[in-house]
């Protein structure tokens, strides 16, 4: 039976992970976690960037990823925090939690959403854990099969998603996704060992680390971003945790539907090859909002409960769902599943089909974990909420000061190189221009990340066809992820075209 | 709305630039396969290619059937933004850079956090100072002493 065996396997999972010492590390990665992630304008991929080298001295890889499993949920549960409170979501997956969220809170009703926001995320986070544990082997299974051309069907598949369906231009979008491909190319070429694009400079030869880039684009970028409008933006009010702290009765009636319908949307969109939680974030809020009847459609738009039940589920789930392709295929489709490849890299393993078959009890700890840090993120936070609000107050120039001290830290501690902090401060230069002309950023990291995969892959199908290529069409998977592909970038300027000659406003 | 072209243009003309020598580089990628489909150069000249289009695209679209909306964007942006802050925030960032081995983490940690507070319109030099201390010499021990990771310990008085 695949069932028991599952079982079996996630009860060694949980042999592992519950001794003292791995249940400490589960905590301590959940405080860190959301301690980081509660810290305005820090999303997911930038708290797991800047908390990476703390697990270098782990000696077992175990230990690292059970505190990464708390790092990741708590980071996750600390932006939904900051958006409540302060209406300034650090990634694009807390927008949709932020709209009804921050209107509770000038409501006085900032308890009730934390704590929906919290258990959603726990009802949410559980459900996906689940469907993780029982469809990951499958899954990897069905991916050992797949050939060269599949794979690279795959990473245009999410190149395409995570550009055409995130931001507001294809454009800029494109530009983006092309600079992390740019990225991604420079330094050795694996197969022919000629040194690329490092224009002289003998650093680059090994490449550009990924964490450089994301702490470069997320940490400088912002920074200076922010330091460039402080004196044009007043301090944000922090709005109050007052009354009550959890779930009236009716509170929990009005939620648990939006939980659950938030996790079916969620965890599909987030497992996709497509990856991203934005959009079912967003299909969430619409989909509470328009089965709202009664009260609950008076009040949204004014702060009505189901509006952050549903997304903050929604995005918890696709959080979840991403760890699926990232387990199971090797394929990051997030910026913070990408920096997560970088955490597996520190202890020279590769997600995918393989460390299933090598490393198994690895996997499956790492799955129990996942367990751990979730239950471990509802048992800590509800209480702590106070705690979170207080990391809220510290001064806006303080912060950023610190930020630009820890990123700094980070990439130095993690190369031992001042050339790479130096190579760091050139992106997060670059990162406060995206900003600046509205470039979106998480092309770049997806770019940089999936480029050289990318590019293996194609090679190899070339070289294996004596570069014919027809070989890449005839994969019938491949195909349909072709296909897919081309669909999502023809589809919404399709529409836009549409709307425009019907004089319905330009949107580009 | 007011709009602004000039800065989409800079960074249109900035873009093509970039993609430009980017190509030039290509150009001088050596080894064995060339721009053949499986060599070292073949994949570097289509992204070389498509920043090169992407870039151009970008920069027409600031004359031809322009993007109002980035425009205004701009316009707004330009006004918000106090240029010498950031700038002299990358120069602190600089000097950090080049002095944290010299001078060790804990001292060079504590007078940057001290410089960009400032920079950013702080005007507690005593909390700051107390801060950047904690933060310098917290931060060296932790790294240093648990975390197995070593930092620079410079002019540092201790250990």
């Amino acid at each position: 039976m695949a069932v028991l065996a599952v079982i079996a396997d996630l009860i060694d999972g949980f042999a592992t992970v519950l001794t003292p010492e791995n249940l400490a590390f589960a905590a301590i990665g959940v405080l860190l976690g959301t301690f980081v992630g509660v810290l305005p304008g820090i999303g997911p991929a930038l708290t797991i960037a800047l908390l990476l080298p703390i697990t270098f001295n782990f000696e077992e890889p175990t230990g690292a990823f059970i505190m990464f499993a708390g790092i990741y949920f708590g980071g996750m549960y600390g932006g939904s925090t900051t958006s409540i409170l302060l209406n300034t979501p650090g990634e694009s997956a807390s927008v949709a939690t932020a709209i009804e969220g921050h209107e509770m809170a000038k409501r006085g009703r900032a308890g009730p959403a934390l704590a929906s926001a919290a258990i959603g995320s726990f009802v949410a986070g559980t459900i996906g854990i689940l469907l993780l544990t029982f469809l990951a082997e499958p899954v990897a299974d069905l991916a050992v099969q797949l050939q060269p051309p599949d794979y690279f069907a795959l990473t245009v598949l999410a190149f395409v998603s995570v550009t055409a369906l995130v931001g507001s231009s294809l454009t800029r979008g494109m530009l983006s996704l092309f600079l992390g491909l740019f990225i991604g190319l420079i330094g050795i070429d694996q197969v022919s060992g000629a040194s690329r694009l490092t224009f002289g400079v003998n650093q680059l030869n090994n490449g550009v680390d990924i964490v450089l880039v994301a702490v470069g684009l997320f940490a400088v970028g912002e920074a200076l971003y922010v330091a460039s409008r402080l004196r044009h933006t007043g301090e944000d009010e922090i709005l109050a945790v007052e009354g009550a702290k959890t779930l009236s009765r009716e509170d929990f009636r009005r939620s648990w539907r939006p939980w659950l319908r938030g996790t079916a949307l969620g965890f599909p969109f987030g497992a996709m090859p497509t990856g991203g939680a934005e959009i079912p974030t967003f299909l969430s809020y619409a989909t509470e909002r328009r089965l709202a009847r009664g009260k609950a459609k008076e009040e949204f738009g004014k702060g009505a409960i189901e509006g952050v039940a549903g997304p903050e589920a929604a995005n918890n789930a696709a959080f979840t769902g991403v760890l699926v392709p990232l387990l199971t295929i090797g394929i990051p489709t997030s910026a913070t599943a990408a920096i997560l490849i970088a955490a597996f890299q520190i202890f020279d393993l590769q997600p995918g089909p393989q460390l299933f078959e090598q490393e198994p009890d690895l996997v499956w700890a790492l799955i129990a974990s996942l367990y751990v840090g979730n239950v471990m993120l509802l048992a800590l936070n509800l209480p702590l909420v106070r705690l979170w609000v207080k990391v809220l107050e510290i001064p806006r120039e303080l912060l950023t000061a610190a930020i630009l001290v820890f990123a700094t830290l980070g990439v130095y501690s993690v190369s031992g190189s001042v050339t790479e902090v130096l190579i760091m401060y050139v992106i997060g230069v670059l990162g406060f221009f995206m900003r600046r002309f509205d470039f979106p950023v998480a092309p770049v990291i997806l770019g940089a990340i999936l480029g050289p995969l990318m590019e293996a892959q194609f090679r190899r199908t070339l070289l294996v066809s004596d570069g014919d290529f027809g070989a890449f069409l005839e994969r019938p998977f491949a195909v349909v992820l072709f296909v897919l592909a081309i669909l999502a970038l023809v589809v919404p300027v399709a529409v836009s075209s549409v709307r425009r000659v019907r004089g319905l406003g330009e949107e580009d | 709305m007011k709009q602004s072209w000039t800065g989409p243009r800079l960074a249109g003309a900035f873009l093509l630039a970039a993609s430009v020598a980017i190509l030039i580089a290509v150009t001088s990628i050596s080894g064995r396969g060339g721009y053949a489909t499986s060599g070292p150069r073949f994949v570097p000249l289509l992204v070389a290619i498509g920043l090169l289009a992407l870039s151009a695209l970008y920069l027409a679209r600031t004359f031809i059937r322009p993007d109002v909306a980035l425009a205004e964007r701009s316009a707004q942006e330009d006004a918000a933004t106090h240029w010498a802050t950031p700038g002299l925030i990358m120069a602190v960032l600089l000097a950090y850079a080049f002095l944290l081995e010299p001078i060790g983490y804990p001292l060079a940690t504590a007078a940057v956090f001290i410089a960009i507070a400032r920079l950013l319109g702080s005007r507690s030099i005593v909390r700051d100072a107390i801060v950047g201390l904690v933060l310098g010499f917290g931060m060296f021990t932790a790294f240093t002493q648990y975390l197995g990771v070593s930092l620079p310990a410079g002019l540092t008085p201790i250990f």
